[in-house]
Formats: structure tokens, sequence, C-alpha cells
């Protein structure tokens, strides 16, 4: 055997021995197994049945000041319709303090004048509604349901009359690669890329960390062994722990949720190793940064579970961001993971969109772990 | 009096060791109000930006009319025409294009007659929630493009009016709901993990031996976290308020007790969790497991009122629930006093219950 071999020999053993002792850390610590399998299956859960972005039932409130039949027949359209679920109330006092304490989205007030207003002519009979308006979107589906209602309202009483209505320009609005545009198809691929932040980063960032709090660290020092493969023996195994919550993510997701796999099992794989790249890398970079599992476990929450949640485009739509904050979102990996995944499973395998997104994952994971290795110096400062 | 003495001693350590690291100082007050910023302009909801594809087929005064409308609404930026639906495929794929409208000939031809017609809307199904909105408002824009000809209603109108936020800023609704937000990972890290870091190395057991009762040791473990939370809560305060120019119309006093009851409800969670594991990265998964069901199923990102009958009982179990409806009303609503002490109870019983069952689980491991 010549020298250069036998020293690769060698190279090789030892990066399988700091491997193998990571690997028994994670395997015999009952938590790995809670992360890798009970952990993802909860978050699917949440995902798939409790969260839908699809506004459903609204509670309004409806005043009636007025005892007329066309005040009546309003109230009536308002209660038939399908988006309100209407809660009566006494007066207009009331109303407003159902509002106020959030029991109501929207209080509709018909005033005492509306029906001898709307009959008498030269007067406009109006009716009030008022709109919580704390958030933004739900007080638009409100404005543009209850104006649907009424204009609806209005045009069957002019139908009954015999006038007719001017010409009307319908949208019909159709979603390509998830027709009942179901917002649970969206989320479950994002949650899978928030899953995998949360195996790849979070539990790094604690590996290095956990050595330096115990005083650990010095021991391993004291081996021949090089940084980079202390580095990659100290995540290879957390790379296996993710690849195997992944495919456990899929099963659920394809049997359980009926998401379509329109794109390969080959692309999915790939997408998903790559992504560790970067994910496994900014563990490791706050994990030689921070000298506690504590300070570490935070900025992990910080800089790696937060912005998969808020920055990529999972639950809030990155093209919405102002300018500076869609720069940023370049350096998170989970966002190119996210448009990655949802592509692979709603639309198959668009290698014009998955190639970039790899490449990009890639390059931010070198800056990662070049950053890593320069910042693990072999001293005790 | 001696009781107070050793949890006055309890907390000096506890502080102590909490602050004594400048890193981790660091991380309890910039990385909180970095996500802030950030999150203030990211949380949103509203679809802005919208680079829409148009195929016009018709070409014709009514096309040109729908096509001028959208370019003159704020919330659009780049209308690009395309041939057909073919020439889009790929800017749509690469999500270039959230969709692409499609006003087929005749359009002009059948409004001028009189007839209803039909504009085509493809969306861009994988980021169904933006399509959806964005349907929203080319709907809007487009049946305004006839409703000139039209007046439904000749006596009628509809007045709306928005109630505590008139402009509808998305900001005014996320700011108030991002100061729980922040303020529940904290807390909970807090004491989940001082519990556990002294269980791994070993000084917890020294802590039970010591003349301390359970009772004042978790007491000791529970008021640091609070007095973190408390400062936190005062910066976003000030923040949310002065720099954001977000209302606040509530009472400061109420808001302080919704803090507190708060930070004692989440640190009472986090110290049932670490009296149940041994290590620190277990404590870390244990508080992290139940942090992302606690913000998921809160109506931070959707409302409660869209999740299912079982999920929105166990909601009232959900510190964090109770926290934004008590900044709601605090900063945008002034709600009445009686809703607001409803919520502020149950924190407080979600506090006791779980400090109750942890200082039974110590109790239990202490000879």
């Amino acid at each position: 055997m010549s020298a250069s071999s036998r020293r690769a020999h060698s190279w090789w053993q030892q990066l399988r021995a700091v491997m193998l002792k990571e690997a028994k850390q994670v395997v015999r610590d009952p938590s790995s197994w809670i992360i890798a399998v009970v952990l993802p299956l909860t978050f699917l859960f949440l995902f798939g049945y409790g969260i839908s972005l699809d506004t459903t039932v609204v509670r309004i409130a409806v005043v009636r000041e007025d005892a007329s039949r066309d005040a009546a027949d309003f109230a009536a359209a308002l209660t038939h319709s399908r988006w309100f679920l209407v809660v009566p109330a006494a007066d207009r006092r009331a109303g407003e303090r159902l509002l106020q304490d959030q029991s109501v989205k929207a209080v509709v007030i018909i005033p005492a004048q509306f029906a001898p207003f709307l009959h008498a002519q030269g007067t406009t009979a109006q009716v009030q509604v008022l709109v919580d308006g704390a958030e933004p979107n739900t007080a638009n589906f409100v404005h543009g349901y209850i104006s649907a209602i009424w204009s609806d309202f209005f045009a069957a009483r002019a139908r009954q009359q015999g006038s007719r209505a001017g010409p009307q320009v319908d949208v019909a609005v159709r979603y390509w690669y998830n027709a009942n545009a179901e917002s649970r198809w969206f989320l479950i691929p994002g949650s899978m890329t928030v899953i995998m932040t949360l195996l790849g980063t979070l539990l790094t960032s604690l590996v290095i960390a956990r050595e330096w709090e115990r005083g650990t660290l010095e021991a391993l020092y004291a081996t021949p062994l090089t940084r980079g493969q202390i580095l990659i023996g100290k995540t290879l195994p957390y790379f296996l722990l993710a690849m195997v919550s992944m495919l456990v993510c899929v099963i659920t997701a394809l049997l359980l949720f009926q998401l379509p796999l329109r794109g390969s099992l080959f692309a999915l794989g790939l997408v998903s190793a790559v992504f560790l790249v970067p994910a496994l890398g900014q563990g490791l970079l706050i994990s030689v940064t921070m000298r506690s599992q504590m300070a570490a476990a935070q900025l992990g929450l910080m800089t790696g579970f937060m912005p998969a949640m808020m920055l990529s485009g999972f639950l809030f739509d990155i093209h919405s961001m102002p300018a500076w904050l869609r720069l940023l979102t370049f350096a998170i990996p989970a966002r190119y993971m996210n448009i990655s995944l949802q592509t692979v499973f709603l639309a198959g395998d668009l290698w014009a969109v998955l190639v970039p997104n790899m490449l990009f994952m890639l390059a931010v994971g070198a800056v990662f772990f070049g950053l890593s290795w320069w910042r693990l110096h072999k001293r005790l400062d | 009096m001696r009781t107070l003495q050793r949890l006055l001693a309890i907390i000096r350590k506890e502080l102590i060791t909490m602050l004594r690291d400048p890193r981790a100082r660091f991380t309890l007050i910039v990385p909180p109000l970095m996500q802030l910023f950030i999150f203030s302009f990211a949380a949103t909801m509203e679809v802005k930006n919208i680079d829409l594809g148009i195929v016009d087929l018709d070409r014709g005064p009514y096309a040109a009319d729908i096509a001028q409308r959208l370019r003159g609404s704020p919330s659009f930026t780049a209308l690009p025409h395309y041939a057909s639906v073919a020439a889009a495929r790929g800017d749509f794929e690469r999500e270039r294009l959230i969709g692409v409208l499609v006003m087929q000939s005749g359009l002009s031809a059948d409004l001028t007659a009189g007839r209803p017609a039909t504009v085509q809307l493809l969306l861009d199904g994988r980021r169904s929630n933006a399509a959806q909105i964005t349907a929203q408002y080319v709907t809007l824009i487009v049946s305004a493009a006839g409703a000139e000809q039209r007046s439904a209603a000749p006596n009628a109108e509809l007045v709306i009016s928005n109630w505590f936020n008139p402009n509808l800023d998305y900001r005014w609704y996320m700011m108030p709901n991002l100061v729980g937000m922040l303020s529940l990972g904290v807390a909970l890290m807090i004491t989940a993990l001082s519990v556990a870091r002294e269980r791994e190395l070993g000084t917890f057991d020294q802590t039970l031996v010591s003349p301390a009762t359970p009772v004042e040791i978790a007491l000791g473990k529970l008021l640091p976290p609070l007095i973190v939370a408390v400062v936190q809560a005062t910066l976003y305060l000030l923040i949310v308020t002065l720099l954001y120019q977000v209302p606040f119309r509530g009472n400061l006093l109420v808001f302080y007790a919704a803090v507190l009851a708060f930070a004692a409800a989440c640190a009472g969670v986090g110290l049932c969790v670490s009296s149940l594991v041994h290590t620190q990265q277990q404590a870390f998964l244990g508080a992290f497991a139940l942090l992302l069901p606690f913000s998921l199923l809160s109506g931070f990102a959707t409302p409660v009122e869209n999740m299912p009958w079982w999920l929105q009982f166990i909601t009232a179990a959900n510190p964090l629930a109770h926290m934004l409806r008590l900044m709601q009303g605090l900063f945008l609503k002034d709600a009445s006093l009686a809703s607001m002490t409803r919520e502020l109870a149950q924190l407080l019983e979600i506090a006791l219950c779980t400090t109750v069952a942890a200082v039974l689980l110590f109790s239990r491991r202490a000879p």
C-alpha cells in the first residue's frame, strides 16, 4: 500500500470514528427519535388539519332598526349567504360592543328610514356596515361579500320589476397545478421545508456548543482529527436522520393527505439532500460561534426556524415583500427549498426551476461550511 | 421572611447565569428586535408587486380598458403582454408571473351588444394563497370595467366604514401580534433550558438538597423570565407605538398584567417540560415541539375560526391565543375590561396548572 493511499485510508477511519460516536449519541438519545418521527408527523397533522388560509364563515351582527319588509328581505339575504353566520343584535350599541369585544367581524345596521327612503323619490336609503378593520384581509373579504349580496339583492329586485341589468364581465378563474386552490397543497410542502430546517439547523447548532459546554471539545482537539473531519463527521449522522424523517413526511403526505407527487422521487430526494448542505452548514456555523447550548438554541431558532417560517414564501408571499427584504431572502436556504418542493409535488420535474435553486442552495451551503471551517480553530482561547 | 430571602437568592443566581455571558445578553435583546423589524415587513397577507401576464386576443376597447385599470392599481407592478398562453408558460413556471389574464376575441363586441362576457384568469396554484388574493383583486377591477353601464340600485347605497384600522394597514394588525409571538419563545425557552442545564451539569441535585423547598425553587425559576419578558415587552411597546405609529388605545396596566400573565403561563409550560427531561437538547426539543403548535394554532397567521371545532377547543389551552386577543384588544380595539379579564384569568389558570404540575414532578424527584 502506498503512503498516500494509507493516509487516505486512515483519514477515512478517523472520519468513521467521529461519525460513529456522533451517530451513537443520536441513536441512544430517545429524543432524537421523537425529532425524526414524532415531531414531523405532528407538524404535518397540524398543517394538514389545523391550518387553512381559505376563509370560511365569518360571524357578523345585524341590527335591524327598520321593521319593514325590505329590511327583513335584506337581512334574510345576509342570513342565507354561505359566507356569514349572522348574530342578531338588539341595537346599535350592542352591535358595536360585539365588534369591540372581538365576537363579530362586522355589524350591518339597517336604519329606521331604510324602506321609506327607498320608496320615496329624491332620497337615498343607506345601510351602514361597520367592519373590524384590524385584520385587513378579513375586512376585505367582508367588504367584497357584503357588496356582492347588496348588488345581487337590488339586481333581483330590478328583475322583478322588469328592468334589464347592464352587461357584466365575469372572471373565470383557473388554478394551474392546484385546481381547487387548496391551501393544504401548498402548506404541506412548505411545512416539510420547516421540518427539514428544524432537523438540519437546530439539531446541529447544539452539536459543538455541547462539547464546549461539557469541556469535551478539549478531548476532541487532542485527537489527530482535522477540522474537516470534525465538521463532516458531526454533520453526516444528522444528514441521515433528516433524510429518514423526510421519507416519513413524504409517505404521510402522499397517503394521508393525498398530495399529488407530479415529479419523480429521484428529484425529490435530490432536492432534499441538496437542501441539507446549507441547512447543516448554518447549524454548524451557529454551533462553532456560540459557546453555550442555550445561546446556540436561541440563535438557531431566530436565524434558522423563524426565517424558514416567515421569509421562505411558506406563509407569506415573497413577491409581496419590499425589495430589500426580497434580497435578504436569497441568503435563506429554506426559500429555495420551498419553491423546489412545491414544484416537485405540484408541477413536476421542471429542471429549469430546480437546477438554479439547487445551485443557489449549494452556494449558500459552501459559504456556511467555509465560515465554520474558518471559525473552528483548533485551539482553546 | 426566610422564604423571601431564599427566593431572592435563587432569582439572583438565575439572573447572573442568564446575563453573565455577553453573547447570551446579546441574544436576549438584539435578535428579537431585529425580528420585530424584519417581520413587520414580511408578515403580510396583502399581495403586492404582482406580476400578471396579459394575453389580449380581443384587441378591442374593453380589453384595453381592463389592462389600463390593472395598470392603475397599486398592487400590480408589471403587466407584460404575451401572444398566447403557451408563450407565457416559461415565465409562469419559474414563478416570474403569478398568473395570466386571457381576454378572448369578441369580448368587446359582446359587451357593446349588451351580452355578458367572460375573461379567463389562470393562476399559479403552487402559491395558492397569493393566487386567491390576486383573483379577488382582478375580479374587483374587471367587474368595475363593466359597471358604469349598469346601476343596480338607483337610490340606495352601502356605507362601509372600517373600525380600529381605518386605512386597513396590515402592519397595525401584525405588530401587536408580533409582540405576543416574540415573547412566547423567549419565556418558554429560558425556563425550559435553565432547569435542564442544571440537570445536565449536575447542579440541580445540589439545589434540591439545599434548604429551598420545591415551591421556592419553581418560583425562583419562574420569576427571572418574567423580568426578561417585561423588559422586552416595554421595548416592543415603545417601538411599535413610536416608530410604527400603531395606536395603543387600551390601558397600560392591563398591558403589563397581560405580559406578566402570559410570561407566567409560558414559563409554567417551560417548567413542566424541564421537569420531564434530562438534557438541554431534550428540553430544547420539547419546548420547540410545543412552540410550533402554540404559534400555529393561535390565530397569528390564520384565523382561529377557520380551524375545525376540536382544534378550536384545544386553543383554549394555548397561552398565545389568549395573548393575541389581549394584544389586539389593547392596541387597536380598546376592548371592554370584562372581555380582557376573561382572557387574563385563562392565562393565569394555565400558569397555575402548569406550575403545580411542575412542582409535583420536582418534588417526586426530591427526597
